[in-house]
């Protein structure tokens, strides 16, 4: 089955864009934090979730290949993608010193706690399908 | 209506007797439900026709164009296509596993998953089959299904 399809992308994006926002005033809320480059984190995060959609909605056409090969492709294509745009960023103003390690994390944190949710779902679903089985036997 | 089940030594084969006046709603049921169940296919194995019980199968596999059906001891060609066999036997517990198999979930023993999260099938005659991810969502639904026919 497609999850993610023409027609729900960008309600998607939203979705994505709406938690990610959420989540970063929360954090700088709790933290006291002011973000003088407001409007550029803005972009930042509709940009990346414009990406990670685009992402994880060419997984359904990967299903027939192994899932850690995939799940690497996807995870070195977006960090490279997000590398590539930090570095044309970095071409045209200045960067933070931290703006390439910040953003790993920033990626690598959502993509393994996602693979981690998805690993447990996976094997839960195969513990409640078998007892299933055994109620079919 | 009454089941009475009653134990036979040394019967050849198990056989289910329906005695009535009128066949009624629920009676109807129970024997559409049989029928399903108690159907055969035809095909050939060794170069003689042969029919096997649904029941029988452990899974249909499509291999160069060629359908077969493997029971326990014997690997059936058939006429019928993966997709006709989906269509007419899923009710009766046939579910997709892959593009080129179809398993009688009645003759799964158990799944496990694997760290691709490929779901491995143990078979009841000790074989293994691999799911493909990409069918697994139907798998599911197919179970929860026969799952749900069997607690009505």
């Amino acid at each position: 089955m497609k999850l993610i399809n023409k027609k729900n992308f960008i309600s998607i994006v939203c979705i994505f864009f709406t938690l990610i926002t959420c989540g970063k005033l929360l954090a700088e809320k709790l933290s006291n934090f002011t973000d003088k480059y407001y409007t550029d984190n803005i972009f930042t995060i509709l940009a990346f979730s414009v990406l990670i959609t685009l992402i994880l909605s060419v997984h359904y056409y990967l299903q027939k290949f192994p899932f850690l090969l995939v799940f690497a492709g996807q995870y070195i294509a977006t960090v490279g993608i997000v590398f590539i745009c930090i570095w044309i960023h970095g071409l045209l103003s200045s960067n933070a010193p931290t703006a390439y390690l910040d953003m790993f994390w920033s990626i690598t944190i959502p993509f393994f706690a996602g693979a981690i949710v998805y690993y447990i779902c996976f094997f839960y679903q195969i513990k409640k399908a078998n007892k299933i089985l055994e109620q079919l036997q | 209506m009454k089941l009475i089940k009653t134990k036979e030594e040394n019967l050849e084969e198990n056989y289910l007797e329906l005695h009535y006046d009128t066949i009624d709603e629920e009676t109807s049921a129970v024997l559409d439900r049989l029928r399903d169940t108690l159907r055969y296919i035809e095909g050939t194995f060794e170069d003689k026709k042969v029919t096997v019980a649904l029941t029988d199968i452990f899974y249909i596999e499509t291999v160069d164009r060629k359908t077969f059906a493997y029971t326990k001891d014997m690997c059936v060609e058939i006429k019928e296509a993966l997709r006709d066999i989906l269509e007419e036997y899923s009710n009766i517990g046939f579910a997709r596993i892959s593009k080129s198999t179809v398993v009688n979930i009645y003759k799964i023993k158990k799944l496990q998953g694997d760290i691709n999260m490929r779901v491995i099938i143990f078979l009841k005659n000790d074989e293994k089959l691999i799911m493909n991810r990409s069918f697994k969502n139907e798998f599911y639904e197919r179970l929860n299904k026969l799952q749900g026919r069997k607690t009505k």
